[in-house]
């Protein structure tokens, strides 16, 4: 008995040894990328010694491109992105949820067909669409195409949750509409909130074909869109590519260390349900 | 008349802003992109009927179909190993680990989920660049002669197949994670009463009660395959040759390379159609098992 349950140890260990040599492995393309950040090295091969903490080829990158307009144009859409989507979402899922109106099934359905259409496949006429309305090179076109039919359904599951009779008895109080959406309905479903703006931050934030399509103006670029010029013009200039690419994944990454559990849940929720 | 508006009013404000931007955004624009493709159309000029014309093209076009191989190689590579590699880790941190090793381990392996992929691209094309690259100099330590991952045909699709992988990885592992949480442990305990090892365990109750989950994470796996735009546009813009190309970066070339809009939307109809296709077996796969 007592060498089962020896041998049972043993491969524990050995287990765990193999899941954090591999945890380790993945997170190392991240390491070599803020080492990198801090060198002057002109060929890929750098030893520890080429490595100087200063951060000269950050100042560089805010000093040669439009880094510090597409870092704020990026906080800015970010930021709105989960402001609306959060909002109209879940009055949309109010609305299907708890009213009663003619057309609610249809409206359902339009929403329920949407889910089920990428992207991409509306980037032509969403680019159409956006330079007859002027729209082309604003904020607009970049905050709200983030709102869809995604979010309203993974809030109107928890909204099934609320409980109709406190509803009922805000109304018979006297509650106005908005009073029950904005003091009851929202402070209920907290929760799928915190997942949802935790997705729409980072859909948002690492985004890359639509402020690619919709943005021609330097002055516009997001930082995904960024590094992407800052890596064609820098090329071998290692260390500023990797002082840019360090920026772009800093504000995730800080988030995510201070928020794991409500990314985790928020990325599982969203993958299960979605 | 007036009384019943009154009633029904507040469900349509509600409603409202969040249905106009799904008008705008996703509704009209599907309309215009069917449309769209069965005429020639440069954004200059109105656009002009042609009938099929633009679907014939895309029959014959060799672009069209070597992303759609590359796609058909992608998924077939991509999906089986992150799907298998996601599951395994997760069962393994599930019944081993459940304590704060197991959650570092798992919180490591999910940062690469966070990070875009133009970060990504950006970094791995120097991890696998040929002279000096890190992977290149592991081999060397080897005594492996440096390899061109990007730069030739027969590599650099499986170059890109293997930044995928390390990329989505962790996102399928949190996914299988909470799924095996869900399964209630009185079945394991019985199990276990029974005399069940941990890989009849595995076997018995893991595998089956995953089930749906694991349906959920090979279509969107395959979803995610089709739609690969990113990764490649920051790694190898398609080339070398065709090696690389997938479907949404032709669409991308032709729409506003080429400003040939017809052509390029007659190309996301066929994207659409796949997509719905996978989408449509998940939901009914995912209905059957509830």
């Amino acid at each position: 008995m007592r060498q089962v349950k020896n041998t049972h140890k043993l491969s524990t260990i050995i287990l765990g040894i193999v899941i954090f040599a591999l945890a380790v492995s993945m997170l190392i393309p991240f390491i070599y990328m803020l080492l990198l950040s801090f060198t002057q090295s002109k060929s890929l091969i750098f030893s520890m010694k080429d490595i100087s903490p200063d951060l000269i080829n950050y100042t560089r990158v805010f000093r040669n491109t439009d880094f510090f307009n597409a870092l704020k144009n990026s906080l800015i859409i970010s930021i709105s992105s989960c402001f609306f989507n959060c909002l109209f979402s879940s009055m949309a899922a109010y609305a299907l949820e708890k009213k009663r109106f003619p057309g609610r099934k249809l409206i359902f359905n339009i929403y329920l067909a949407t889910l089920m259409v990428p992207g991409q496949v509306t980037l032509i006429p969403v680019f159409t669409i956006m330079k007859h309305l002027g729209l082309l090179n604003s904020y607009p076109p970049l905050i709200f195409i983030i709102v869809n039919a995604f979010g309203v359904f993974l809030i109107k599951q928890f909204m099934a949750g609320v409980p109709d009779e406190l509803l009922e008895a805000a109304k018979i109080d006297g509650c106005g509409e908005f009073r029950i959406f904005f003091h009851i309905v929202i402070p209920l479903i907290k929760p799928v909130l915190v997942s949802l703006t935790v997705f729409t931050f980072i859909t948002s934030w690492n985004d890359f074909i639509w402020p690619l399509v919709i943005v021609t103006d330097n002055s516009m670029q997001t930082l995904t869109l960024a590094l992407s010029v800052l890596k064609g013009q820098f090329t071998t200039n290692y260390g500023m590519v990797m002082a840019g690419s360090t920026m772009t994944f800093l504000v995730p990454f800080i988030l995510y260390v201070f928020l794991q559990k409500q990314f985790v849940e928020g990325i599982a929720l969203s993958g299960v349900k979605g | 008349m007036k009384t019943k508006l009154k009633k029904y009013m507040p469900g349509y404000l509600f409603i409202l802003p969040s249905f106009l931007i799904l008008l705008v955004f996703s509704v009209i624009p599907i309309f215009m992109t069917a449309f769209f493709s069965f005429t020639e159309y440069n954004i200059l000029q109105a656009p002009q009927m042609i009938g099929l014309k633009n679907y014939l093209r895309m029959l014959k076009d060799p672009f069209v179909q070597a992303s759609l191989k590359n796609t058909f190689i992608y998924t077939l590579v991509t999906v089986p190993i992150q799907t298998v590699l996601a599951l395994l880790l997760a069962a393994v941190i599930a019944t081993k680990f459940r304590n704060k090793f197991g959650n570092f381990v798992k919180s490591g392996m999910f940062v690469p989920s966070i990070a875009s992929a133009i970060m990504i691209g950006t970094v791995w094309n120097l991890l696998l660049a040929t002279d000096g690259g890190a992977i290149n100099q592991f081999l060397d330590i080897l005594n492996i002669e440096p390899v061109n991952w990007l730069g030739q045909i027969h590599t650099s699709l499986i170059s890109i197949c293997i930044v995928a992988i390390w990329k989505n990885t962790g996102y399928f592992l949190v996914i299988f994670y909470a799924g095996i949480m869900d399964i209630p442990s009185t079945l394991y305990e019985a199990a276990h009463v029974d005399g069940a090892d941990i890989f009849q365990q595995f076997y018995n109750i893991t595998l089956p009660s995953l089930k749906p989950i694991t349906y959920l994470v090979v279509t969107l796996g395959i979803i995610w395959s089709f739609q690969t735009f990113d990764l490649v546009y920051t790694m190898t813009g398609g080339g070398p040759g065709k090696s690389t190309i997938t479907l949404v970066l032709n669409i991308y070339k032709s729409a506003f390379k080429e400003y040939n809009m017809g052509y390029a939307s007659a190309q996301a109809v066929l994207l659409f159609l796949v997509v719905m296709f996978f989408t449509a077996i998940q939901k009914l796969c995912f209905k059957e098992e509830r």
